[in-house]
């Protein structure tokens, strides 16, 4: 197997902008100062209610609704900060703050065409930063535009080379499409901004995998192991890599821990169990890789590559069939991933 | 001469299999009296040449691009290799486009409006040079053009063609006498819809060629733009906006009539066709269809021997990537590259996806080989369109040689490590995996096309196989194999007389000092393309042919003993065991 589990286009929670103040609004009130303090001391809900009462206390009078909204993002609660964001920008239609943020949560909520219309709508009132570019980038790679996507990110950087985030995803920009030479540097710049940057590190051993380099693709991802060893939320991602790889090239008895830890890491990640079961059904343990070919596609019932391999397992197993289910299911998924898809609108 | 088959009912043949070992009807062509090499001289020679300007093949491929990036204009056109008048060269078919007004009104069948749009027919002279004589012929064809099929449909002895075309495809009868009669209408094959790839195949065994037809999409000439909106960046639509189309089968009534059949024997589901194969894949005396889907699954239809078959790809394995994924399926071939004695698959696909390998397990299920063997790496950043599995180096192992190009003309724009035009793939069979050789094997390996259609056989019959690819809106290429080796050969042309006379689908196996190894006698395969039907070996250094056994299509089984190398034999199928020897 050579795909890949969701190699980490997620932008980070915490957006620049969130980090600093918003600027330009009146700040007072009891309610709103209690809420600062809250969001201060990382306490989201509180903050959250508190410039929620802030508001009505005094409507439009403080900038408590954008803070309510950023409480909102920390929460992940996106529709939340949206439904705010909405209320707030009626009110104040000429808030870049306030549309840059609406277009954030919007690419978290997988609507990029409407994030992007309000990055433009933002743009034409303040001129964008990198940080906002790199969403407009990520904005394309959610329509698959990876034209596009390549163009803003490259911006990004252009605009701001220090940060790193947006070289990261350029560099996942170029490795969608096989600019493996430009992925490298990406990536390396990334690690020249921060030296042990796993993320980078892992993504490094996928183009060491794609250009036929596996035992410096191993070494990849057994380094970005290490380096994110203490790391209070280790990524899935360089166990599953380095397990795949290790599976790929025969070494069945070192793949199992990276793959087994993957699933550790991420229960709830199809892709994860997928490549485990995959492992057990190569060592013919048709009753592991059958529990975990089965969570995967529970876990993701459209994912067509989880059906396909279940349907695989079924017929090693004689399941006939639920092997038969399994493929017709693939099919399904492939017929209605191969459209028609609407005609694109001519402009 | 029209032979009329013997036994009418194929499965009783089938049921009852006989076996014949004979030295007997085998007609010695020709032998060479050195081989390749010798005859080629000493020193540094490159594998392929150019030779197409010096052998007077003049063709120019007209897609009549238009800004409105109408997706059948980067998709032609097919070439077919076969020896219309049995001179015992082969000759050269090539089609054409026709001409689109920019906008093209929705509804048009496009014509071609004057001879620059013609199919070309190139008949090779004594001397190895060709001649137009398209005219002479009556082979101008009509429409936008795409493919072409070579069976002789009415086992008369003489090879008709099958040419597809955006809107209508045509039948044409070979005469003997060098012309051919458009008989569309009369046999009721001229399809409709965008038709691509065709095979001539028995399906039902009953000695005569059927006919598979793969459509593409439903399409028309809308005016959709896809791409950027921004000038220079409008680019063809991907397939995921067109419905799926059910490809047409003729079954052949043998009395000059089709009947279309594609949903009672099964064939029908609706695909993006692009590439069709053929070769018993579980070698149950049944030939089997491949069918190569842009951007869907592969179908795999298995022949249950019933005149039906099933799309079983999914659970062969044969049907997406590795991981499940599906890719965009454009040419395929169906041989056994391994000698193992079991068809596998290639598939070739757009960059960013690697050519398909699918290694035939023997037990009905293939495994996906890309990576193991070589082919993953190789093509990652390529986009391939014909393939073929010919043993280039006469090594005993087959090769590959793959048409490339973007589908995209405006794929550089975007993404600059991906080309429009590339160089032609040349992959070489080590025995263990594949290896890219282009770089040693001259200079058209430098030379970027944009190629398509691609029909592989030995122009110049001297054991070494040689091509001819089309590119899309420029020139024919004839490379010319000038590969330096003494390795030995032997290409056979089997003749049927209870199976069809071109012997499609029969199963041939040699056996050298060097091993066995195996092939399906087929025209089909690759993209748009037919290639030379005779089979051919590459036999490395071993000078004799141990055994040479062949299954007929009718059941029929035969075996050759000793048969020396670097000679052209024509083995016709016996009739009774007591058919004479013909030498």
């Amino acid at each position: 197997m050579t795909r890949r589990a969701n190699p980490g286009f997620l932008p980070p929670l915490v957006m620049v902008w969130f980090l600093g103040g918003l600027g330009g609004f009146a700040q007072s009130s009891g309610a709103f100062d209690r809420g600062l303090t809250e969001f201060r001391a990382g306490n989201y809900s509180s903050a959250a209610a508190l410039f929620a009462d802030a508001e009505a206390a005094s409507p439009g009078a403080t900038d408590a609704l954008l803070y309510q909204a950023k409480s909102l993002v920390h929460l992940q609660d996106f529709a939340g900060a949206e439904r705010v964001l909405r209320g707030y920008v009626l009110s104040h239609p000429d808030s870049s703050d306030a549309l840059y943020m609406l277009g954030f949560v919007l690419n978290r909520q997988n609507r990029p065409a409407e994030s992007l219309a309000s990055y433009t709508e933002a743009a034409s009132i303040q001129r964008p930063r990198g940080d906002d570019l790199k969403m407009v980038g990520l904005d394309y790679v959610l329509l698959d535009d990876y034209a596009d996507a390549i163009k803003w990110l490259e911006k990004a950087v252009t605009l701001d080379g220090t940060n790193k985030d947006a070289w990261y995803y350029l560099g996942r920009a170029y490795y969608t499409k096989s600019r493996l030479i430009e992925a490298r540097k990406a990536f390396l710049t990334v690690l020249d901004l921060d030296p042990r940057d796993s993320k980078a590190e892992n993504n490094l051993g996928l183009i060491f995998e794609s250009s036929a380099q596996p035992e410096a693709a191993i070494e990849a991802y057994r380094t970005a192991i290490a380096w994110q060893e203490q790391s209070p939320q280790p990524s899935e991602q360089p166990y599953v890599n380095l397990g795949n790889l290790l599976m790929e090239r025969g070494r069945m008895e070192e793949a199992l821990a990276p793959l087994e830890k993957a699933v550790a890491l991420a229960p709830d990640n199809a892709f994860c169990h997928m490549t485990l079961g995959v492992y057990y059904r190569k060592i013919g343990k048709p009753v592991p890789a059958r529990r975990e070919l089965e969570r995967a596609t529970q876990l993701d019932p459209e994912n067509a590559a989880a059906h396909y391999q279940l349907g695989r397992l079924y017929k090693d197993i004689h399941a006939l069939d639920l092997a038969k289910v399994e493929f017709d299911r693939t099919a399904e998924l492939q017929g209605r991933a191969a459209g028609p898809k609407p005609a694109p609108p001519n402009p | 001469m029209k032979l009329q088959p013997a036994f009418r009912n194929p499965h009783s043949l089938l049921m009852l299999p006989f076996y014949f070992l004979l030295t007997a009807s085998v007609l010695l062509i020709r032998v060479q009296g050195q081989n390749a090499a010798q005859a080629s001289g000493s020193g540094p020679v490159e594998a392929f040449v150019d030779t197409t300007q010096r052998l007077g093949v003049n063709f120019q491929y007209r897609a009549s691009h238009t800004s409105r990036k109408y997706l059948l204009e980067t998709m032609g056109a097919g070439v077919a290799l076969f020896d219309y008048d049995n001179d015992g060269r082969l000759d050269i078919y090539l089609v054409n486009g026709a001409p689109l007004s920019d906008p093209t009104a929705k509804g048009t069948v496009p014509q071609k409006t004057d001879s620059q749009y013609w199919n070309r027919l190139y008949h090779q002279k004594l001397d190895g040079t060709f001649e137009d004589v398209t005219e002479m012929a009556g082979l101008q064809g009509a429409g936008y053009g795409f493919g072409v099929a070579v069976g002789d449909y009415d086992n008369d002895g003489f090879e008709d063609l099958y040419v597809t075309a955006y809107g209508g495809n045509k039948l044409y009868h070979n005469n003997g006498n060098g012309t051919f009669t458009d008989v569309t209408e009369k046999a009721g094959v001229a399809g409709g819809g965008w038709s691509t790839s065709a095979a001539w195949v028995d399906l039902d065994g009953d000695g005569f060629l059927d006919l598979v037809v793969v459509r593409y999409v439903e399409w028309d000439f809308d005016d959709v733009w896809c791409g950027e909106h921004k000038e220079g960046y409008r680019a063809y639509c991907h397939p995921d906006f067109f419905k799926p189309i059910s490809p047409l089968v003729y079954h052949n009534n043998k009395d000059g009539t089709f009947t279309e059949v594609a949903q009672k024997v099964g064939l029908g589901k609706a695909g993006k066709g692009l590439g069709v194969a053929i070769a018993d894949y579980d070698r149950d005396g049944h030939i089997d269809v491949f069918v190569a889907n842009d951007s869907m699954v592969e179908f795999l239809y298995h022949n249950k021997g019933d005149g039906t078959f099933e799309d079983v790809g999914l659970a062969s394995e044969v049907a997406v990537d590795i991981d499940g994924r599906t890719y965009a399926g454009m040419g395929v071939d169906f041989a056994d590259y391994n000698n193992d004695g079991w068809p596998d698959i290639v598939v070739t696909n757009l960059a960013n996806q690697r050519y398909a390998l699918y290694r035939n397990n023997g037990d009905g299920t293939f495994t996906y080989a890309s990576n193991t063997a070589g082919i993953g790496q190789m093509t990652m950043a390529h986009s391939g369109w014909g393939v073929r599995f010919f043993d280039y180096d006469n090594d005993g192992w087959k090769d590959l040689l793959i048409a490339q190009g973007h589908d995209l003309d405006t794929i550089e724009l975007n993404y600059p490590n991906l080309h429009y035009r590339e160089p032609v793939l040349l992959a070489r069979n080590t025995g263990h995996g594949f290896v890219d050789v282009s770089a040693q094997s001259g200079n058209i390996f430098r030379q970027a096309w944009v190629s398509r259609g691609m029909a592989i056989g030995d122009l110049d019959n001297d054991g070494r196989l040689d091509a001819v690819l089309t590119t899309n809106d420029g020139s024919v290429h004839v490379l010319h194999n000038e590969m330096a080796t003494r390795n030995h050969w032997i290409l056979l042309k089997l003749v049927g007389h209870k199976s069809n006379r071109d012997a499609i689908g029969a199963e041939v196996t040699l056996v050298t000092g060097f091993g066995p190894q195996y092939a399906t006698v087929s025209t089909t395969g690759s993209y748009l393309s037919a290639s030379d039907k005779r089979v051919h070996f590459g036999l490395g250094q071993e000078s004799v042919a141990r055994r040479i056994e062949i299954r007929w299509p009718s059941g029929i089984r035969q075996t050759l003993k000793d048969m020396p190398a670097d000679q052209i034999l024509q083995i016709d199928e016996p009739v009774t065991p007591s058919t004479p020897p013909k030498r």
